[in-house]
């Protein structure tokens, strides 16, 4: 097969730009000038990722007794890879469940800024998404999502273990989405 | 010797036992009647009597209603805000016609903080969704009629 190589510069700029993390600038551009196409390891890494969900043991109020019980036998958080760290050097998700006030607020942001990348955050019950019974308090946080990105919001008082897998399990689409290069806004 | 024997007699009891764990997004479990997931709600049978929205501790509802031909008032828009919604009931509660009720819906996890503000449409098709999960559960056709004409 002959290969048009004078058109390469315009299929450039048609083609999607493809940026692979762990490759400087100049072996991307020798992958994109090649057209070769690394997706099958992104989606590799994507499901390794999504099928070992370390969370970060970070509850706040009474969330965290329905994350627990998540991790206990009924509902056994085990089966999908997700085992709860007590580092956050070693943890890939960050579970807010609870009330994050105004004075814990920079906490959090630390022990988000020392996970490893890649991260992620779930905001687990209404006082992590935006305040919930104390929107109208002095003290409270309105959403955590105004200290650090949140993937995923999961509503109720407390969510019920349930809720939380459900939410987990969309985490883990949106992994293996985002894996595949899409952009994930609706589930 | 003893000890281990003591503490794998108990492992080897546990075996034959059913099994706890809820296998849960291929089996979905059995709530009770009076859980509190998230709301649903009946248009036909409301007043737009606003006491939902005064008794609720979070301020989540906010509804509107006008006048029709024969001077009734008709709701228009409901909306509960489900990102601060507490679930707390308050407003199944004080509901003179049971318009508002609360449902075994609990998967609305989302990935942006707007699809958690639920409208009117939303929270009617919940209902309908309900009488489809439980048939038993269903207000009778006759009784929505009647409670509406009054």
């Amino acid at each position: 097969m002959e290969l048009n190589h004078t058109n390469s510069i315009g299929r450039q700029n048609e083609l999607p730009v493809l940026e692979y993390e762990g490759l400087t600038p100049a072996e991307n551009m020798e992958l994109r000038q090649g057209g070769v196409v690394l997706n099958s390891l992104e989606v590799i890494k994507g499901w390794a990722r999504s099928n070992s969900m370390w969370p970060l043991t970070f509850g706040l109020a009474c969330c965290a007794i329905e994350m627990m019980a998540t991790g206990a036998a009924r509902y056994d958080l085990d089966r999908f890879g997700i085992i709860f760290r007590a580092s956050p050097r070693q943890s890939d998700v960050m579970i807010v469940a609870g009330t994050v006030t105004k004075k814990m607020a920079p906490l959090l942001r630390r022990l988000y800024d020392q996970m490893a990348e890649p991260k992620w955050v779930i905001a687990m019950g209404v006082c992590a998404t935006a305040g919930g019974p104390y929107v109208k308090s002095y003290s409270v946080l309105r959403g955590v999502d105004q200290v650090v990105p949140v993937d995923v919001y999961i509503p109720g008082c407390p969510p019920s273990p349930p809720a939380l897998l459900y939410g987990l399990n969309m985490l883990q689409e949106k992994i293996r989405m985002e894996a595949r290069g899409k952009k994930v806004t609706q589930a | 010797m003893f000890g281990f024997l003591k503490g794998l007699g108990v492992t080897i009891s546990q075996l034959p036992k059913k099994k706890v764990t809820l296998m849960y997004p291929d089996e979905k479990p059995e709530w009770p009647e009076r859980f509190r997931g998230v709301h649903r709600f009946i248009p036909e049978l409301c007043t737009v009597c606003n006491q939902c929205a005064r008794i609720c501790p979070t301020s989540c509802i906010s509804l509107s209603g006008a006048r029709d031909e024969n001077r009734k008032l008709r709701i228009e828009t409901y909306d509960i805000n489900s990102d601060i919604c507490i679930l707390c009931s308050l407003c199944t509660e004080v509901c003179p016609t049971e318009a508002i009720l609360m449902s075994d819906t609990f998967e609305n996890a989302s990935y942006v903080r707007d699809d958690l503000y639920l409208d009117m449409h939303w929270l009617y098709n919940n209902e309908l969704e309900y009488e489809r999960r439980h048939p038993d559960r269903a207000i009778p056709e006759t009784d929505v009629q009647k409670k509406a004409g009054d």
